[in-house]
């Protein structure tokens, strides 16, 4: 004690600065702490490391083109050309490139999830192509209707490939599952955009941004045909369902899909049954598998342009050079 | 045209507008903020080879590999990373055990070749990218003062599927998979923190 105050005020008071200093020089030491690259004797060149670069910027404008021809692609086939087929072969199509070529990755359904974080949050990031590939298929169905869920979406072609036996699903249990996309996406909107912090008594749920539309996929692990078990599974689910229920997910889960029945509600030009009162057939009805026709006029909102109802029309039939249409009515009545 | 019709398309232009409006304002909005490019990517500084690389990732086989940097890589014959300094040695007193679980980290005798004494030959080490998993074991060994800190973890851009959603940055605790808006690697890690 009576030592330490012989010691002068100034090195006191220098003394824990010095200290800092020094353990700031040595770990500048520490930090150009290295062997320096040994002289060989031989003909060696020092390799350099590979950095493979990026996927180039002109793959994001193919899968732009991609999309927007097989979207307006669609939308002739449905709206002009009238074809079950057309469709189906378009859908084909873009399974095997949206789906298994690009494994499901970039997809419209999943990028609400990047807008939303784009609008919340200035520092994130969203990729151009992801912008395109959000707001292309919602400007169609503004114009045409659904004709992304019909011949575009991978996700639709497979539930509509694997559709054998449809069966009528009950209009009321319908009209109760019709608000899942809505729920769904206002519950991918939040967890997107600012995660879900609450605090219930002693209950705390703290969890970050999740991207959940993408983590709960029923379809992406068939097109990786790989990924964790639950995702198989659902998969699974989905698929075996999908073979008896017409697009189990795009009717009653898919939030991009209530998105575009939103847009496609006040389109410009939809899938249009032509009306004809003296007949009234019903045919369409029947062979619509998702329950879009209501009162035999095709649903704006929940059609999802797959032009079957053409398909099972005798006037259509009729129209691309098939028997007349009394011929087949006379055939439907007889036994 | 019946009244109610008319009224019915007006609606429908209405709805039509506010749509197209709608859209073209969210979007104008993010194209301020897009990028044409943005890719996932490793900050060397904040990883600490902590394994989720190797398991999280949607690929079956990690996007996520070792690499080594040459020149800043001792080309020692006793590497870390290459070795388990820890077990048993053999005759000539070169351990026998090594880190990669994976066999990925080859490594070949260059320059003058001392066949009697190994300690004096010097060695290229390099990934077999087929096999390594991106568990980080010889990065972590390759730390400083044990070695250089040439070696660390790198996303792969010519293997990484770009998902919408990183699965590793999800779950990694350290916050080292980072959004890069240009391509490129995170500058090299800052060896004064040494990571345990």
């Amino acid at each position: 004690m009576n030592s330490l105050t012989q010691v002068p005020a100034w090195l006191r008071r220098a003394a824990p600065i010095a200290l800092v200093a020094a353990m700031a020089a040595s770990s500048v030491v520490w930090a150009q702490y290295q062997k320096a690259p040994p002289d060989f004797g031989g003909s060696y060149s020092f390799p350099t490391p590979t950095h493979p670069e990026p996927k180039a910027d002109w793959m994001h404008v193919v899968d732009v083109a991609a999309l927007v021809t097989a979207l307006s692609a669609g939308a002739w086939l449905v709206l002009r050309r009238r074809t079950r087929g057309g469709v189906l072969a378009l859908s084909v199509v873009s399974l095997a490139y949206f789906g298994f070529y690009r494994q499901g990755c970039i997809c419209p359904i999943g990028a609400i999830q990047n807008v939303t974080a784009g609008l919340v949050d200035p520092r994130y990031t969203i990729s151009l192509g992801v912008l395109a590939f959000f707001f292309l298929p919602l400007v169609f169905a503004l114009l045409f209707g659904r004709v992304f869920c019909g011949g575009v979406c991978a996700l639709g072609a497979v539930q509509d490939l694997v559709l054998v036996r449809p069966v009528t699903v009950p209009e009321k249990l319908d009209r109760i599952l019709r608000w899942g996309p809505y729920l769904y996406l206002g519950i991918a909107v939040l967890f997107a955009g600012w995660g879900l912090h609450v605090t219930l008594g002693g209950w705390q749920i703290d969890v970050g941004r999740r991207f959940l539309i993408c983590a709960w996929d029923p379809f992406v692990s068939l097109f990786r045909i790989s990924g964790a078990f639950h995702m198989l599974a659902i998969g699974g689910v989905f698929i075996v369902g999908g073979m008896f229920v017409g697009r189990p997910y795009c009717r009653w889960l898919c939030p991009y899909g209530g998105l575009l029945a939103l847009a496609s509600r006040v389109a410009w030009k939809n899938v249009s049954i032509t009306p004809n009162k003296e007949t009234d057939c019903g045919l369409c009805a029947g062979a619509c598998p998702f329950g879009a026709i209501e009162r035999l006029r095709a649903h704006r909102g929940r059609c999802v342009s797959c032009a079957r109802c053409y398909e099972s029309c005798p006037f259509e039939i009729e129209r691309r050079g098939g028997p007349s249409a009394e011929v087949q009515f006379a055939r439907l009545v007889k036994p | 045209m019946s009244e109610r019709s008319s009224r019915r398309q007006f609606f429908d232009r209405a709805g039509r507008l506010f749509g197209f409006v709608t859209l073209g304002g969210a979007a104008g909005l993010l194209a301020t903020r897009a990028s044409a490019n943005a890719v996932y990517q490793v900050d060397p500084s904040k990883c600490t080879s902590c394994d989720l690389c190797r398991t999280s990732c949607v690929l079956s086989h990690s996007a996520v590999k070792a690499v080594n940097d040459f020149d800043k890589c001792g080309y020692c014959m006793l590497c870390p990373a290459y070795m388990d300094v820890m077990s048993m040695p053999d005759e000539k007193g070169v351990p026998t055990g090594l880190i990669c679980p994976q066999d990925a980290l080859k490594r070949r005798v260059v320059g003058t070749v001392d066949p009697d004494d190994p300690n004096n030959n010097y060695y290229e080490y390099t990934i077999d990218e087929e096999r390594c998993d991106g568990c980080g074991k010889c990065v972590k060994a390759c730390l400083p003062p044990a070695g250089n800190g040439s070696l660390r973890l790198e996303i792969r851009y010519d293997r990484c599927v770009e998902c919408n959603e990183c699965a590793i940055q999800v779950v990694c605790p350290d916050i080292a998979i980072v959004r890069l808006d240009v391509p490129g690697i995170p500058p090299p890690a800052d060896h004064s923190v040494v990571h345990e």
